[in-house]
Order: structure tokens, then sequence, then C-alpha cells
């Protein structure tokens, strides 16, 4: 079974949820949970880091668009960081840039964050 | 003079050979676009030029240099066969844009596009050597434009490839992942996850089909009103995937919610669901592919759903067997294992179950040395309610024959324990004797039950002394007892329905006449011998077809 986790840390307003492995249809929930939990204590300002990423399927970036209206609805965002060419070319091939920031680095997109 | 063309010549030829070596080291269309037109320009000293290419056969606008916005995108439709030199509208948009020359860039056999260059900034006419030299550079570029158009092509291939493989993988990674979950909730969630995430997708609702019922899953459209609509739509009837124009012209209120398709979820060409999703985010419309994608996925969750459904059930249907298998076992242990031997008595028994628990029962219960009480029963229905109360009562017989009590009151008491232990309108049709070794008597009691048959002299005698069946009511009329003077060569028949009313494959009975003048012609075999002929007679009669009935049936002969 692909491996997969996600560690979630804050950094003042916005928090940042770092992926690692497999991220498919197995695995989803687990993500599904971070951003269950982060929208319980209202953290609306989230940062996805995915350099340790190794592979995402459309039911893993169906958890992204499951819960992007209601974030965005609240004042926040999930910008993405950090990805792999194999990671952004799925992303791109679906056409995600389109709707999501997409970042170098979970500095820049923090950054973003801050700016605002 | 000569001189001087000599030097012009060679530094043409040196601004050739770095052209040729700029354009063919890029493989970037743009880059080599707009070198071309840039040399072109610097080389004439032309203000303004552009470069349109042939896609598809149409002359489309690339690059340019000092045209106005509105001219480009007045750019005129034209075609890449035609002579554009004669197209009116060509014509027209050259001059009004002030281009002086227009030149092809071919490959070996192909219009690749054209090229069209402003006036000089002198003011001079392009002259025969300048368009010579514009020929070249335009020879010299054709390669390197023709080859970075395969890369985009392939490029662009590539991605559709890219797209089909990733679809591929999500078809792949469900039905794996569809095949592990135990709960539909799951899958449902995953079937949502996949498709809100491969197109983008933010309104979005399942429904699912059992029966009248419709299970609304997850929906982000407003429930009422979705469910509302698709009550007054033949929802069950839909049985391709709707697009965008169908649902329009078929559904106007759904396609009002802003629903853009609709996919049934079907197995075995039945439709069992619906996928239905409202617009892309990207504004992008679903394509037919799309569409066959989210069927294919649709189809793997409906199946995987159903098969988890399926294999429970059968699971459960497995563990009910086992139970009943080992009811069976429980019931068949309760029959007597071993038929007491009396002077006068010749007794013998069968009790064929059907494939199910039943209610049928016999009993044979030796009192002292010179009494036994035989007893059959019927227990209506059939199943673990019928066996729990055959179980009831055999109980309750085992103990009250012991006690001394008179037939006819016992048989109320028992009655009355029956009525209240069912509730359901259950009932038990019985007969008891107790047949006396010394007196050759039998004392019986007939509750409701098919008479027993008594051979005697080539005639029958049926006993049906007693009174009501057990279990519909407490004991108001007391049950009447009769005892009989038993003879030798006498021989006394019970038997349950499931003897009489054996059935063929055409549904016949084998009927109480038949049995009676079958008995009454075997009547001086032994009991053994005459139990073991009925019971081959109503095997042959009903010729292997399945019986819903128990088969019960005691022998006493006479010795």
């Amino acid at each position: 079974m692909a491996e997969f986790s996600t560690s979630v840390k804050d950094k003042g307003d916005v928090s940042i949820i770092s992926l690692k492995g497999f991220l498919d249809a197995h695995t989803a929930p687990i993500l599904e949970t971070n951003f269950v939990e982060l929208i319980n204590k209202n953290r609306y300002k989230i940062v996805v880091d995915f350099n340790e990423l190794a592979y995402i399927s459309s039911a893993g970036l169906g958890v992204f668009m499951a819960f992007i209206e209601k974030i965005r609805e609240n004042n926040g965002d999930i910008k993405l960081a950090s990805m792999n060419d194999k990671v952004y070319n799925i992303f791109d091939l679906l056409g995600f840039p389109l709707l999501y920031e997409i970042f170098k680095s979970e500095d820049e997109a923090i950054k973003k964050f801050l700016e605002k | 003079m000569p001189d001087n063309d000599n030097l012009k010549a060679k530094r043409n030829l040196t601004a050739l050979v770095e052209f040729s070596r700029v354009i063919n080291s890029s493989l970037d269309l743009n880059f080599i676009l707009n070198n071309v037109l840039l040399t072109c320009l610097g080389k004439f000293l032309a203000t303004k030029g552009l470069i349109a290419l042939n896609v598809n056969s149409k002359i489309l606008l690339k690059t340019s240099k000092g045209i106005t916005e509105e001219m480009i995108h007045k750019f005129p439709d034209i075609s890449a066969g035609e002579d554009f030199l004669s197209n009116e509208e060509f014509k027209t948009y050259l001059q009004e844009s002030n281009l002086k020359v227009v030149e092809r860039i071919s490959s070996s056999n192909d219009c690749l596009g054209i090229i069209c260059l402003g006036e000089k900034l002198n003011k001079e006419d392009y002259r025969k050597d300048d368009l010579d030299f514009l020929r070249t550079i335009l020879n010299i570029s054709a390669s390197a434009i023709q080859n970075s158009l395969i890369v985009e092509e392939l490029k662009f291939v590539n991605r559709e490839l890219d797209s089909r493989i990733q679809r591929l993988s999500s078809l792949f990674e469900l039905s794996k992942e569809f095949g592990l979950f135990s709960e539909s909730t799951k899958v449902t969630r995953l079937l949502i996850f996949s498709l809100i995430g491969q197109f983008l997708i933010q309104k979005y609702v399942l429904l699912r089909f059992e029966g009248k019922d419709i299970e609304v899953i997850e929906p982000k459209f407003p429930v009422d009103e979705l469910l509302n609509n698709i009550k007054n739509i033949d929802y069950l009837k839909i049985e391709t995937p709707l697009n965008k124009e169908q649902v329009a012209l078929l559904f106007p209120q759904l396609f009002e919610m802003g629903i853009q398709v609709i996919v049934p979820m079907q197995i075995q060409g039945r439709t069992k669901g619906l996928i239905i999703l409202g617009k892309r985010v990207n504004d992008l419309d679903y394509t037919d592919a799309d569409i066959e994608f989210i069927f294919s996925v649709g189809s793997l969750a409906i199946i995987s759903m159903e098969n988890r459904r399926l294999f429970r059930e059968a699971l459960e249907k497995q563990k009910l067997e086992e139970e009943l298998d080992l009811a069976r076992d429980i019931q068949r242990n309760l029959l007597p294992q071993k038929i007491p031997v009396y002077k006068n008595f010749e007794i013998a028994a069968i009790n064929l179950s059907s494939k199910q628990v039943g209610g049928d029962y016999y009993d044979i219960i030796p009192l002292d040395k010179n009494t036994c009480c035989i007893a059959i029963a019927d227990v209506s229905g059939k199943g673990v309610p019928a066996a729990l109360l055959m179980a009831n009562m055999q109980a309750f017989l085992q103990v009250i024959c012991r006690q001394n009590i008179p037939l006819d009151i016992a048989t109320g008491m028992i009655n009355d324990l029956i009525s209240q232990n069912t509730t359901d309108g259950k009932f038990i049709t019985f007969f008891w004797g107790i047949f006396d070794d010394i007196n050759n008597t039998v004392k019986y009691v007939n509750a409701g039950h098919n008479p027993p048959l008594l051979l005697r002299n080539g005639k029958i005698i049926k006993l049906e002394t007693g009174g009501i069946i057990l279990g519909v009511m407490n004991t108001v009329f007391p049950y009447q007892s009769e005892t009989v003077q038993l003879q030798p060569k006498d021989v006394l028949i019970l038997f349950t329905d499931g003897i009489s009313e054996a059935m063929n494959k055409n549904g016949e009975e084998f009927t109480d006449k038949k049995l009676e003048e079958l008995a009454l012609s075997i009547s001086a075999e032994s009991s053994e011998r005459i139990l073991q002929k009925i019971k081959q007679e109503v095997q042959t009669f009903a010729e292997g077809t399945i019986q819903s009935d128990d088969m019960t049936m005691v022998v006493i002969k006479v010795k």
C-alpha cells in the first residue's frame, strides 16, 4: 500500500500542511481530515507544501476542490507550494493553475498571505 | 563600385549565416518567428511587418511588429491554398495597414505561411535584389519554422497522451480502491473526490435509487428543489448520459439550477443512481470523452456498492443456512432414536425433512413396561418459529405423559400452554394415543390432525375423536378421548399431510384416497414394509419434485 503522511504546523495566521508520499484515492481521506480540522479551528489561510509529495491522483486533487469554496468564503485560501515537475504536470493538465496560486516555495506562499 | 558590391555581398552572406545559426538553435516557434520578422525589418529598414502561419489550412496571424491592435484583430480569413493577392479582402487589409510586400514561406511542398512587410523608412520601393534576399531568408527560416511546428504538435500530442494516461490511472486506481472499501459512503466519497478533482467542479450531487427511495449523497445543490424537480421526471428512464444541451432541452428546471451533466450509474442496463454535476469552475464544457469517463467511474462505483450489498446478503444467507442446518440437526435429535419393542405392537416410524427446518414431529414414549405413548403433530408454518414451537410442545409432552393425567384433560393442558406461547396465529394439529400392551387397546385424542387410518379387515376406520387444533384459543370445550379395542392384524397409520399432499411436478397432490387404497392393498405386510412401500409410492409419485413439507409417518401393526 502506498505510503502517505501529512504534518501540520502554524506560522502566525497561516497553517502549513506538508505532504509526503502518495496522495491517491486510498490516502485522500487523511488530507481530508487535515482540512476539516483546520476549518473547525477557523484557520482558513492554508499553504500546502508538496515538497515531499511523489504522486497525486485526481482523487487527491478532489480534496482541494472539496474545501476551497468554504475556505474562500471565510476570506482564506489554499496556496500550493514546492511541487516537483511530475506533480505540477498533473495539476497543470487538469487546469488547476487557473484556480490556485502555485508558488516555488513555502515561504513565498506564506509571504503572499502576509501581503494582504 | 565592384568592390563595394563585393563587400555588400560578403556582409549579406555573413548575416545570413549568423541568422541561420540563431534560428536553427531554437525550437521555440515564437522565438523563431520573432527573429525572422526582426531580421527582415532590420535588413530592409521597414517599420512594420507580420507573419501569419498555416494552421489547419487557415492562415492565422502569429506575430507582428508595428501593427495596431485594431489591425491585428482585423486580419482577414484566408485559406492556405488560395492566391492571396487576388483576395480582395486581403488586398484591402494590406492597403489599410500600409504593407507593401507579401511573400510565402514555403517548405519543400507546403505553404507554411506568409510574411508581410511595411514600407521602407526611406519610402523607397523594394528592389528585386531586396526581394531575392527576402526569399533567401525565408528559405532558411522555413525548415526552422517547420521543425518548431512539429515540436509544438508533438507537445500537444504528448499533453493529450498525458491527459489520457492520467484518466486511465484514475480509473485503475478507483477500481482498485472500490474493491477494498467496506462502506458505500467511502465509495461515494472517493467517486466525488475523483470527479471534482478531475473536472474542477464545485456543484454536484449523487443520487442512489433503492426501490422508490432516493438517497441523496453530498448535495451541493438545494436538496428540496432538486428532489422536487427529480420527482417530476422519469428519472429511472435516464439510461444514457446527458450533456449540457440535452439537459437544457429535456429537463429545463434542472438546467436552470445550474446542472450541466446527468450521468446514470447502471447495473445491467438498469439505472441505480445518477451523477449530477454543475459547471466546471474553469468554464470549459464537458466533452464527450469527459462524460464517457464519468460514466465509467460511476459504473465502477455502483457495481462496487451493489457487489458489497450482494456479498453481505450472501454472507447473511450463508450464516442463516448454517444456523438452519444446526436447527435441523437439533430437531432430528428430538425424534425418538430407538423404537421400543412390545408383545402386541410392531412399530415403524419415519420423518423425511424437507429442505427447511420443519414443523413435523412424532414421538414414541414408553411409559412403563406395558404402555406407550405415540404422538404425531404438525406445526403450522415452517422455519425457526415452527421448530421452536415444536420443541416447546415436545418438551411439554415428555413431561405431561408421565403424570398419569387422563389423556383428554392432558390435551386441554397442552392446548392452553400452546395457546399462551403463540402470538401470531400459529397452531398445531396433534394426535396422540396411549397403547396398552396388556389389554391391546389404544386410547387417543385427535386435536385436528389428519385422522390416522385404522385398517381392519379390508376396511378403514378413521380415528377422529378429539377436539379443535392446538394453539388457537384456551381450552373452553374439553377434548374427547376414545378407547379402541385393537384386534390382531389391525394396522394403524399415523401420518402428516406431507404424505397425503405430496406434489408431483404438475402440482398434483398424492391425495388421501390414493393413500387409503394403497394402505389397504398392503395391510397384510409388516409395519416396516408398509411404511417403506408408502414412502416409495409417494416418492415415485413426486418424481423428485422438491417437497415443501416434511413427510412423517408412524405405522403400528397389531401382531
